[in-house]
């Protein structure tokens, strides 16, 4: 071979080369086939009836079975308007300046008994969710209906055509759809009939529910995304004692963690002992915070909750209570996991977010003025749920007040009369933790922290703050709505309305054969299971 | 004997009916029911919905209409149905039994095998080295709880074989091996605090007979010591022992709830507990009177054998 020809031959074969190297490797493809065995901290509170509770004991073993319109993609971590993509619905468009929603529906979908999915499945359940006037059913319990108080009417228009008119424009609803709380029922059967089973048109179909032991799921071969799920099933297993299931999963009994479950300490133990098993920090969307009685002294002066939000050293909590483990925000989800949170040195600016030492010091102040002092402290009873997660974070917090000068007594509340108590406001200040569905300021704000929700255990009511709330509810420009959003953050944390303490972060953790179970930051959203697959 | 059963029986009887209203009684003196549980779940509480739903499941009702209806339901077999799952009681309670009752057996016969012999031993070696050897490991089975033991059976499991026994229920014709291994872990655990007292009780009873003139005079005439211990001795001394391990055997039946939770077993005890924290009374009423009844039949059980064991102990008509 001549020289030439060698030197081109050497260039070919280091272009191809160079070619190999800079390619993108192409995604390995998903495999079919498979069983992934998950676990449950107890039994499906209220069966598959997701419409009836708020907790993700619910939520996350009754997603598989159901759909919603639309979701949060699976696929990406971060929720917002961008990663809402169709599921019942094939396409969706506003109209009429964000007062009319209409969703386009598939064609090809039916229910797990093999009749048609229409628009009427989609007016009953939205109608019996808002309390429509005229719907054709009730929810004995219905902890969104304040989600829908802006839906005027739902119309099937036609049987794959279904508008939502709203009374004033809301662009969040398209998130609130898109939540893992807003499947669409079947309005051939009962609703009622989701507490003990599901007939859902989801990826999966109930294969067995053995109360109190697992529940078994197996592929639907009907679904309407060809190709879809890759699973041949999911197993959901009871198992209550915690210790139990963390040994669960680190030997691989479980495949995959409960979401909220894993904490950083629990993580680094997994992880020491399998180190291939793959822990992703990700915020649950669930925060800590501190419910005052604000119909009641001393609560009801702002100087006295103000003083209780100063005197708590939230980077302190986190690192005693969640060995790190968490985020410092106001009311909506700190970046970089939310999209609305406040910018860190406007946070560090708000009551209570400063450096401890000034916080505590200006604490003692406000309780001075309103005439408490070490010789006269405040004596409060601090109430709690009576489970580990309330109660060490109830416990430093007092730990904490105590160094204000507010002397609070610990009483726990079982688990049956907490919601109760702190509904009917038979308390002075408790230690709460509250979960939000979607990381979206109309779920948030008015679920628990306008007048009247029964979830705004603080009574804290506010005209110019709710005056607030509807005006970035209907706002349309993002800019502008993150920032009003902003300003009622740093409102709420003025008049100390519910002070946050910290976002919680779970260490979701799965067994590296588990491909493509992505979570998201909020527990409530990522648990549909469609495009999971296992690589075994 | 027919007068006696007959008496027991009668007794049983006003037994349960007195433990009916006890049970029903407490259940209601407790703080909360399942209403408050279900509004729970949902994160709030609404005084006019829950009122309907205590209207709907029959709740409003003044007790004593409910306490006679839950009795009519008992008398006709129908056991009522589960508030939480909306299913009748007995569909919900039927599966618990076998697990625990298994359970429960493999456990008293671990520590009838472990109790016994060690007893025995203990007693004919009075004060040696073996003796005290082995009232340590007694006092340890006494003084460790049976919940702290199997959980550090399942943490021993994990950190030193990477395994632990299967978390939903396997049964026997299904795979006869991970099922043995799913109960034998939590019959040691609970097996070796019940061998414990069994083993002090036989230990005692034992020094007791073996003072006996009979007992003597049995050596006097060469009998070897197995003879004396095993076919005269032992037999008078284990009725206290009997008694013992019926006591044991009942309050497993209920007593089970941190063993079953911790290997994660589907019996009765663990779902009781479930059953009381959510105030779902028909199932709460339910188990209870199962396991009352329970302990009656395994005490019923325990004074039948006396008879067995000291032909003086006769139950005359």
């Amino acid at each position: 071979m001549i020289r030439g020809q060698r030197l081109a031959l050497l260039a070919g074969a280091g272009l191809v080369l160079a070619a190999a190297v800079t390619a993108p490797v192409p995604a390995r493809a998903a495999k079919p086939g498979g069983v992934v065995t998950l676990t449950l901290r107890e039994d499906l509170p209220q069966g598959f009836a997701v419409h009836e509770t708020s907790t993700i004991s619910t939520v996350w073993p009754a997603m598989p079975c159901l759909n919603n319109l639309v979701l949060f993609d699976p696929l990406k971590a971060t929720e917002s308007p961008d990663t809402v993509i169709g599921e019942l619905a094939e396409k969706w468009s506003w109209q009429d300046g964000y007062r009319n929603l209409v969703f386009f529906l598939r064609k090809d979908v039916k229910w797990h008994d093999g009749k048609p999915f229409t628009s009427k499945d989609v007016k009953y359940t939205f109608d019996i969710v808002r309390e429509a006037p005229d719907s054709p059913a009730k929810l004995r319990i219905n902890p969104r209906n304040d989600w829908y108080a802006n839906v005027e009417a739902v119309e099937a228009a036609d049987p794959h055509t279904v508008i939502f008119r709203l009374k004033r424009p809301q662009p969040s609803l398209l998130l609130m759809l898109a939540s893992g709380y807003s499947p669409v029922y079947a309005a051939h059967v009962p609703a009622a009939s989701y507490r003990t089973s599901c007939l859902g048109t989801g990826p999966f179909k109930v294969k067995e529910w053995r109360k109190g032991e697992f529940l078994e799921y197996v592929r639907n071969p009907d679904y309407f995304v060809k190709g879809r799920p890759y699973l041949d099933g999911l197993k959901y297993v009871v198992i209550k004692e915690p210790g139990t299931r963390i040994a669960a999963l680190q030997t691989g009994q479980v495949d995959v963690s409960f979401p909220n479950e894993v904490s950083k300490t629990n993580a680094e133990q997994l992880k020491a002992a399998v180190p291939k098993l793959v822990i992703t920090p990700y915020s649950t969307n669930v925060n800590d915070n501190i419910i005052m009685n604000i119909k009641k002294p001393p609560f009801d002066n702002v100087k006295v909750r103000r003083a209780v939000s100063q005197g708590i050293d939230r980077r302190a909590l986190i690192q005693a209570v969640h060995q790190g483990g968490g985020l410092v925000g106001a009311a909506m989800a700190p970046k970089p996991y939310g999209i609305w949170g406040l910018l860190e040195s406007d946070l560090n600016a708000q009551p209570g977010y400063g450096k401890p030492a000034d916080e505590k010091a200006k604490a003692r102040k406000l309780l001075g003025e309103v005439g408490y002092s070490p010789q006269s402290s405040l004596k409060v009873e601090m109430v709690t749920r009576n489970i580990a997660i309330y109660v060490t974070m109830a416990s430093f917090v007092i730990s904490e007040l105590k160094q204000i000068g507010i002397e609070a007594t610990l009483k726990q509340i079982e688990t049956a009369q907490w919601h109760a108590t702190a509904t009917r406001g038979d308390y002075q200040i408790g230690a709460n933790l509250t979960g939000i569905g979607p990381d979206d300021p109309d779920a948030n704000f008015y679920e628990n922290f306008a007048c009247g929700s029964p979830r705004n255990y603080s009574f804290y009511c506010s005209e110019q703050v709710m005056t607030q709330f509807h005006q970035q509810s209907q706002e349309l420009d993002p800019k502008k709505r993150l920032a009003q959003v902003q300003a009622i953050q740093k409102k709420l944390e003025e008049e100390a309305a519910r002070p946050l303490l910290d976002w919680r972060l779970d260490y979701f953790t799965v067994w590296p054969h588990v491909k493509n179970l992505v979570p998201h930051q909020s527990i409530y959203n990522f648990a549909r299971m469609q495009e999971v697959w296992i690589d075994k | 004997m027919k007068t006696y059963l007959l008496q027991r029986i009668a007794i049983a009887l006003l037994t349960l009916l007195g433990m009916s209203v006890v049970i029903f009684g407490l259940l209601r003196l407790a703080p909360g029911d399942i209403v408050d549980i279900l509004f729970a779940a949902a994160g709030y509480v609404d005084a006019e919905q829950k009122q309907a739903i205590l209207k709907e499941l029959g709740m409003d009702r003044p007790y004593w209409v409910q306490y006679l209806e839950w009795l009519w339901q008992i008398v006709t077999g129908d056991l009522g149905k589960s508030y939480r799952y909306e299913l009748p009681a007995w569909e919900l309670i039927k599966p618990l039994l076998p697990v625990t009752l298994e359970l429960a057996g493999l456990a008293i016969v671990i520590s009838v095998l472990l109790g016994v012999p060690t007893g025995v031993i203990s007693a004919v070696r009075q004060d040696s080295g073996l003796d005290y050897v082995l009232r340590v490991l007694s006092l340890a089975g006494l003084s460790m709880p049976s919940f702290w033991l199997a959980m550090v059976i399942i943490l021993g499991c994990v950190a030193w074989l990477g395994w632990i026994p299967p978390m939903t229920y396997v049964g026997p014709t299904e795979n006869w091996r991970l099922h043995a291994l799913q109960f034998l872990l939590p019959a040691l655990a609970v097996g070796y605090r019940s061998s414990a007292l069994i083993m002090r009780i036989t230990r005692s009873a034992l020094l007791e007979v073996l003072r006996e003139d009979y007992i003597r005079t049995a050596r006097a005439k060469g009998q070897t010591t197995r003879v004396v211990v095993w076919r005269h001795a032992l037999r008078n001394a284990m009725l206290p022992v009997v008694t013992v391990i019926g006591i044991e055997f009942a309050f497993m039946i209920g007593g089970l709830v941190v063993t079953e939770t911790v290997f994660n077993l589907p019996g009765v005890a663990r779902f009781l507990v479930e059953a009381i924290q959510w105030r779902d009374y028909p199932m709460v009423q339910n188990l209870v009177m199962f396991i009352a009844i329970v302990v009656i039949l395994s005490n019923l059980a325990v004074d039948l054998l006396y008879g067995v064991l000291d032909p003086r102990v006769r139950y005359g008509d």
